[in-house]
């Protein structure tokens, strides 16, 4: 099994280092929107002295392992495997003997990642001379207990994100879908501002939904700011869609193929 | 230029400047700061002239210049060197009325959208060329009598089979009724009845609107069926400018000798002539002699062996060409 | 001047049926916008439930400066997205020669002939935002400054075109160039917020380098009239020269495809 991975990752590194410069274009779409919502506010923070208890160096420090934790658990399944899909590429991986989500697309992601990390990481370290953030709440006991955690993030965006994806084999329509997923994440997940500022309401649904994992919960965590309660919280919350996000995929895939054979694309 | 030719062409020269440079990081580095270019001529002092009316077919292999000569002609491309006037015009200066009289037709390029209707597009091509709605539907009238576009030109052009969209293609290039066509490849991969139909159509529209029609192909059929008139161009050089039928004996001066022959293993035939392909599936052995050798050659045959049948003929139109791009 | 009027009417006839062809997708495609709207005002009001101004900007001027925002975002979803994927694929596969060979100025063909015709409804969303955030910030505003805003408005959307301009004409030099909008499009939403918030090697590239500050808040700035006459005078002329460059660098671009240059 350990092969075969190890095969699809040697193919997908080859074939996306080729556009590497691309993918240093699509890095501004990751970086421009979190900078964005950091200098708005920071210069609410300057104005006021803080909001809610963040300065405006919390913010700095929120916003700047923000871009790292998103790049972690964020993912690009619809653009791996929607188009597949629908003008029915799909096929000649469907007849090989392993899941093609499971190895090929969780491949290709991956490698996207790693690829594009390189290309982000010295852009990341000059944000942080520009904008000196405070990392000293960080301890090696944060990270070790953060990095179970990103990778559950990233489980859970994946798997859904590929939920949302199988919709293709019904509708053309799975892009506009997907969209309405996404603005779930943006408000949910903690990108427009750390949840305690957001309001009540929101706050009280994101407490049950997977999307803080995806953000707000790992930067607190690293962040040290988590009770033993709310880390409780995180892993029954984590644990649950988990396994929710796996019998879903599990049953909308066997569907999908269902269905893709029945129609003979 | 006299007034009788359409297209005048003196010199046209078209070279290309291609950077070259050796593979390796240190090859890549010495180009960088110090470019090498060699020129390579695409077309080379070519000179011609056609009539009005005229159908000319360009040959040549790949590379050859052919679609090169074309765009020049078109105005896609500024030669280096030499003058050419279609229509009184000189082509590369893009004038409003000369785009309005001519039309380009690449087989392997689409003008329509793919998304969109042919029908649509042709509309767009009304306002491009501002064309009055009468003789837009006169014109849209006649085309579909000769192409028999039909409910074809309703549907999404991506919907089309090949030999469709090449019809469309052709309509939405000729819709604005240009008097010179310059076509390129315009039956490349199209079946063979679908072939003949554009060939059927572009004699029809050469005689009933006096076109002049400039056309390269792959398909010798194209050229034999539809010129009377071919322009041999090679390496960029004018090889041969006059009649189809002249050519063969021009350039290969040979005729083809087929020999019914019992046992044809059985006999050293390399005495009489080059042993060539035949059709296919036919019991005969054929030889390529010098056109004047022919009548001696086929009586000592007759002479000589125990032949029960016995076949002279002209080459065929494509061994003439390849063997004249052989030397 | 007529034929190239008569010309929009019909590319716009042609991308309305084409709308019509996929109105699901249409109406899928209204509702995802309008969700968006919805989020932005959210985000608006969870940003001025913690403060009263931004950057001394109020509640009121951040709405105005969304619609404005909306136009020039309108802009890009209209004409820039659709005519440059339309762009890059004809220069790729060689028939972007039909463009040329056409009785019509290029640059015009490539602009107008692909329009995601629906977003035309987000200028009735723009005009309803620019509204309702002036009579929140109440006030007067003066006749001047309101026609200082609007030219400033269409002035900016000038530049932001004429940006795209030279970037998809580097596509002649350059034919791998394909992503020649991105950046374009990454540094966009910059425009939703005033630009005097941004750290200032921010505000350098979002006003000089891809200006969508001068399309954005520029225009608003003129609007409260705190922009001098002068300043609105030398946007104006930015606007217009950055115009006449573009088309320029086009026709050099186009003559550089046939081979007249090199």
């Amino acid at each position: 099994m350990l092969k075969i991975y190890k095969n699809f990752w040697l193919v997908n590194w080859a074939e996306q280092w080729q556009y590497r410069a691309n993918l240093l274009m699509y890095l501004f779409y990751w970086l421009v929107s979190p900078i964005i919502y950091l200098a708005v506010w920071t210069s609410i923070a300057n104005s006021k002295g803080d909001v809610k208890g963040y300065t405006a160096n919390d913010f700095i420090t929120y916003y700047l392992l923000l871009l790292v934790v998103d790049q972690i658990t964020s993912n690009i399944v619809i653009h791996i495997l929607a188009d597949k899909i629908m003008d029915g590429a799909i096929s000649s991986e469907i007849i090989k003997p392993v899941h093609p989500v499971l190895t090929s697309t969780l491949v290709y992601n991956v490698a996207f990642k790693a690829l594009n990390f390189i290309g982000f990481l010295p852009i990341w370290v000059a944000l942080n001379f520009l904008f000196k953030p405070n990392y000293a709440a960080i301890t090696w006991q944060n990270i070790l207990l953060a990095v179970p955690f990103l990778i559950a993030g990233f489980a859970i965006s994946f798997l859904i994100s590929a939920v949302i994806t199988s919709v293709a084999f019904w509708t053309t329509r799975v892009y506009s879908i997907h969209e309405f997923y996404f603005a779930l994440v943006v408000l949910f997940s903690g990108q427009f501002v750390p949840l305690t500022l957001m309001p009540e309401m929101i706050q009280s649904i994101a407490r049950y939904l997977p999307f803080q994992l995806m953000i707000y919960f790992p930067i607190e965590l690293l962040l040290g700011r988590l009770a033993p309660g709310e880390i409780l919280h995180g892993v029954g919350l984590a644990v649950f869609w988990f396994t929710f996000a796996v019998v879903a995929f599990k049953i909308v895939w066997k569907r999908g193929l269902k269905q893709y054979s029945a129609v003979g694309a | 230029m006299t007034i009788e030719n359409i297209i005048e062409v003196k010199d046209l020269s078209k070279t290309y400047k291609v950077s070259e440079r050796d593979s390796g990081f240190k090859a890549a580095v010495a180009s960088f700061f110090k470019r090498k270019f060699k020129d390579v001529k695409a077309v080379d002092h070519v000179h011609f002239s056609i009539r009005p009316g005229e159908m000319v077919g360009f040959l040549g292999p790949n590379g050859a210049g052919k679609t090169t000569t074309l765009k020049m002609l078109s105005g896609l491309l500024n030669p280096t060197f030499g003058h050419a006037k279609v229509m009184g015009y000189t082509p590369w200066e893009l004038r409003g009325e000369y785009l309005s009289a001519i039309t380009l037709i690449m087989g392997q390029r689409n003008r329509l959208s793919w998304d969109i209707p042919a029908a649509d597009s042709f509309l767009l091509n009304q306002a491009i060329y501002r064309i009055g709605d009468i003789e837009y539907k006169q014109t849209m009238r006649e085309l579909d009598e000769l192409l028999e576009l039909g409910d074809v030109v309703k549907k999404p052009v991506r919907n089309l089979s090949l030999g469709e969209r090449m019809k469309c293609e052709l309509a939405a290039g000729l819709i604005h009724r240009p008097s010179v066509l310059f076509l390129d490849e315009p039956t490349i991969g199209l079946d063979i009845t679908a072939q003949a139909r554009i060939r059927e159509f572009l004699r029809e529209y050469n005689r009933r609107y006096n076109a002049t029609i400039i056309l390269t192909s792959h398909y010798m059929a194209d050229v034999t069926a539809l010129c009377e008139r071919v322009i041999l161009i090679h390496h960029g050089k004018l090889m041969y400018d006059g009649a189809l039928a002249e050519l063969s004996r021009k350039i290969a001066p040979f005729k083809v000798i087929g020999v019914g022959l019992e046992n044809a293993a059985d006999y050293d035939l390399t005495g009489y002539g080059e042993r060539t392909v035949g059709e296919n599936g036919d019991a005969m052995v054929y030889l390529r002699v010098p056109a004047e050798q022919a009548t001696s050659v086929t009586s000592r045959l007759l002479a000589e062996l125990p032949i029960h049948d016995i076949t002279i003929a002209d080459p065929p139109i494509e061994s003439v060409i390849e063997q004249a791009f052989q030397g | 001047m007529r034929r190239h009027l008569n010309l929009i009417r019909v590319f716009l006839k042609i991308n309305l049926q084409m709308a019509m062809a996929y109105r699901t997708d249409t109406f899928v495609n209204i509702l995802v916008n309008m969700m968006w709207l919805g989020w932005e005002l959210l985000s608006l009001s969870i940003i001025f439930g913690n403060t009263q101004a931004l950057a001394g900007w109020e509640f009121g001027d951040l709405i105005v400066l969304l619609g404005v925002f909306r136009i020039v975002n309108m802009l890009m979803f209209i004409m820039i997205w659709p005519a440059t994927e339309k762009f890059n694929t004809s220069v790729r596969d060689g028939s972007f020669d039909y463009v040329l060979l056409q009785p019509v100025n290029s640059l015009f063909v490539v602009s107008f002939s692909r329009l995601t015709i629906w977003r035309l409804w987000d200028l009735v969303l723009a005009l309803v935002l620019i509204l309702s955030g002036l009579s929140i910030s109440g006030g007067n505003i003066l006749w001047q400054n309101f026609m200082a805003f609007l030219a400033l408005a269409f002035s900016g959307i000038i530049i932001i075109y004429s940006l795209w301009v030279v970037l998809i004409a580097l596509t002649f030099w350059f034919t791998k160039f394909d992503n020649n909008v991105t950046i374009l499009h990454a540094l966009m939403d910059a425009g939703r917020y005033p630009v005097m918030v941004y750290p200032f090697w921010l505000q350098l590239i979002v006003t000089f380098i891809i200006p969508i500050a001068v399309a954005t808040t520029v225009p608003v700035q003129a609007l409260h009239g705190s922009l001098s006459v002068l300043q609105v005078l030398m946007y104006l002329g930015v606007g217009a020269a950055s115009f006449v460059v573009a088309v320029l660098f086009w026709r050099v671009g186009v003559r550089k495809y046939s081979g007249a240059s090199s």
